[in-house]
């Protein structure tokens, strides 16, 4: 994080001492402490009660604010997301946990038709403020239905607010803020860096505002530009490119519906190349709409095409886990190529 | 004394408008003349509605000619305005008796300024916050697990609204129904589900919809009670939907009413001449006889107490009055011009939404000009 974005994230609520803890305990404390703060705050899915999650996200929470407030619904993500709309229409705060991105398909539904468009379609009569947490991405072993990266279905619906932090400190900041918004929101939790990733958090409350990447090292040669849990593999790369010389401009995106154009242009306005990051399959990627804006809003000032490291357009594969996911290597091939151009 | 899981429809008036069981005391000429009346007003507004389509004023419009009873039964059982509504998209004869004007529901029918959900929607999706009337989704059975985390909610917040939530017989087929179900069920939510089995779903028959022999059976695997009504009899509508809803009210949990009626038009005007393919004109007929309007009025009768020719002549002029004045009314309020279109979609106006109805504006401008 920049020393401007932390001074941005922090003015709002003051300054305080830190801690150091990891990406899963900053989703606890951001649920603990919003359960605390407001008691429209309800947390509900599958196994969140006494047994605390399958990641242990929401530990102890039901022994601390009740059964009423915590607590484990049927086997079902129709069921969960669809409750959560009909919470937050009648003014609830619900944040639901779908087990895993990849079992999110029999609540698309329930997404699309319901969550994304109650306040388009009933003129502003009814608002659906619900957040959806869920754990997604690949690098634990899980094979195709608990590694895969869905989230390009979500940012192309208009309505949905969609979120995936790299650090415990933004875990923690955007979390609250999705829940006390009043918007739908998907908020993508990069599993294979719940425990890895790990960062200092203020001990006062702060949020950290959806929409606004984050620029992680400044750079002057290249932009590498990535999300969720490829960043720390990004900054791998950035490192070694560091030690050969070459200065590269990290952003962390974040968002991703709404997504910070502006840092992203202005970095690669800079730069003049651009290599974007993310482990979701490669055609009709995200990253494809951020390569987009680059040629539109920053054409002239490239001198390299833009490049884009991906996952393969394949089924996750379970024991190829490690060689699917972009890492360093394949990264700084890519920003090898376009430093070369 | 009124039972769940009967084997036949409970009935209180015959097709020829004899009682086949005592009325309810509540049930007096005055009472009956008041649904009557309310009944032929929506049966007006069908028609009056098939009329704007023909001119071409309206795009969309789902009849409920036939469903007057299950309709307006279902309201007069409900506490307008205090109990939460999760419709479907053929409930516009609920949203009249709840008390919606129809001065709104035209607006919403022709997309005009007036409308409430700003010209959003495909004609016929209205919604009414303060009726506590949630927009309808075309997508089918997808209100049913909201409407289930609406009475959960209902329940946390701990105060007597029920919710209530409505679908047809083919929404039963649909995963979501059976989510939400399931989660009312698990959660002893107080939601008052009711399937307008009109028997059709466009053009599939109930009996290719489901296995099982009759839909309130299903309450059964959801552990809670199951209703089956004639949906053509307001009294008995009335009398099992207020019971149920007095079940739901003090804490027993969910109920599913299934009020077994006929949709007597097709199913929309994108299939009116379709129709014919896919049912008889003996099965119409058999189901016209069976009118929920008539029997009301043979009721009257056998009470004593007819609607005269003169009354019922009244009622139709002056619903069609009424449609015809406010859709001068709505009309006159103009089309929402095209910045709605970025508005509602998210709390505030995000930068790329902010930067594409700047884009718009000068292509319309630039027409303009």
């Amino acid at each position: 994080m920049t020393a401007t974005q932390e001074k941005r994230d922090t003015a709002e609520t003051g300054n305080g001492e830190t801690r150091t803890i990891n990406l899963i305990q900053a989703v606890t404390e951001a649920l603990a402490e919003e359960l605390e703060r407001d008691r429209r705050v309800v947390l509900f899915g599958e196994d969140v009660g006494a047994r605390g999650g399958v990641f242990m996200a929401t530990a102890g929470l039901q022994a601390r604010f009740g059964k009423e407030r915590v607590f484990d619904t049927p086997l079902s993500e129709a069921s969960i997301v669809g409750a959560a709309v009909g919470m937050a229409a009648r003014g609830l705060r619900p944040v639901a946990e779908i087990q895993f991105a990849d079992y999110m398909g029999p609540g698309f539904d329930q997404i699309i038709s319901q969550a994304a468009k109650l306040r388009y379609r009933s003129g502003g009569q009814f608002t659906c403020p619900l957040v959806i947490r869920t754990p997604s991405g690949g690098g634990v072993k899980g094979g195709h239905h608990h590694s895969q990266s869905p989230e390009s279905y979500y940012t192309h619906t208009p309505g949905l607010k969609v979120v995936m932090p790299s650090t415990p400190y933004d875990a923690k900041g955007l979390l609250k803020a999705a829940i006390r918004g009043d918007d739908p929101v998907i908020f993508f939790e990069p599993k294979r860096l719940y425990r890895a990733a790990k960062g200092e958090v203020p001990d006062h409350d702060y949020t950290v505002r959806i929409g606004e990447a984050a620029v992680r090292r400044e750079g002057t040669d290249l932009s590498l530009i990535g999300y969720g849990g490829v960043m720390p593999d990004v900054e791998r790369a950035a490192a070694a490119l560091a030690a050969e010389g070459v200065s590269a401009e990290v952003i962390d995106l974040r968002s991703l519906l709404p997504w910070d154009q502006g840092t992203v242009v202005r970095s690669v306005q800079k730069t003049g190349r651009a290599v974007l990051v993310s482990e979701a399959p490669r055609t009709s990627n995200f990253m494809g709409e951020v390569a987009y804006v680059i040629q539109e809003q920053a054409f002239d000032t490239l001198r390299a095409p833009v490049g884009q490291v991906a996952g393969f357009d394949t089924p996750y594969p379970y024991v190829q886990d490690k060689v699917y996911l972009p890492g360093p290597n394949r990264i700084l091939a890519a920003c090898v190529k376009a430093l070369n151009y | 004394m009124i039972h769940p899981h009967t084997p036949e429809p409970i009935q209180y008036i015959a097709e020829d408008g004899q009682p086949v069981q005592a009325l309810p005391e509540r049930f007096t000429p005055d009472l009956l003349r008041g649904l009557h009346h309310d009944m032929l007003r929506a049966r007006e507004f069908d028609r009056k509605l098939i009329t704007l389509l023909r001119q071409g004023r309206t795009t969309f419009y789902a009849q409920s000619s036939g469903m007057e009873a299950t309709q307006v039964g279902l309201a007069r059982s409900l506490q307008a305005g205090h109990d939460w509504v999760w419709p479907y998209y053929r409930d516009h004869t609920l949203a009249l008796s709840m008390g919606m004007p129809m001065f709104d529901l035209l607006s919403q029918c022709l997309g005009t300024n007036s409308d409430s959900c700003r010209g959003r929607q495909m004609p016929h999706h209205f919604a009414s916050a303060a009726l506590k009337f949630v927009s309808i989704s075309s997508s089918i059975a997808s209100q049913v697990p909201p409407a289930a985390g609406s009475a959960m909610a209902q329940k946390y917040l701990g105060s007597d609204e029920i919710t209530v939530c409505t679908f047809g017989d083919g929404a039963t087929s649909e995963g979501d129904w059976h989510a939400g179900m399931n989660m009312a069920g698990t959660a002893k939510a107080p939601c008052l589900f009711v399937c307008e089995n009109n028997q059709w779903a466009i053009s599939t028959g109930v009996q290719q919809q489901t296995a099982s022999e009759t839909i309130h059976v299903k309450a059964r695997a959801y552990g809670m009670p199951g209703y089956y009504v004639d949906g053509n009899d307001i009294v008995a509508v009335m009398e099992v939907c207020a019971h149920a809803a007095a079940g739901v009210r003090a804490g027993d949990g969910p109920a599913l009413v299934e009020c077994l009626t006929y949709r007597v038009g097709s199913h929309s005007n994108a299939d009116a001449d379709a129709e014919k393919q896919y049912r008889t004109r003996d099965e119409v007929n058999l189901w016209l006889a069976r009118d929920p309007i008539l029997r009301v009025e043979k009721l009257l009768e056998h009470l004593g107490h007819p609607v005269s020719t003169e009354e019922r002549s009244e009622i139709i002029t002056q619903t069609h009055r009424e449609v015809d004045q406010d859709v001068i009314r709505a009309e006159a309020s103009g089309q929402p011009d095209w910045r709605i279109m970025f508005e509602d979609v998210y709390a505030d106006l995000p930068s790329h939404l902010r930067e594409q109805a700047a884009a718009l504006r000068a292509e319309q401008e630039g027409v303009r000009a």
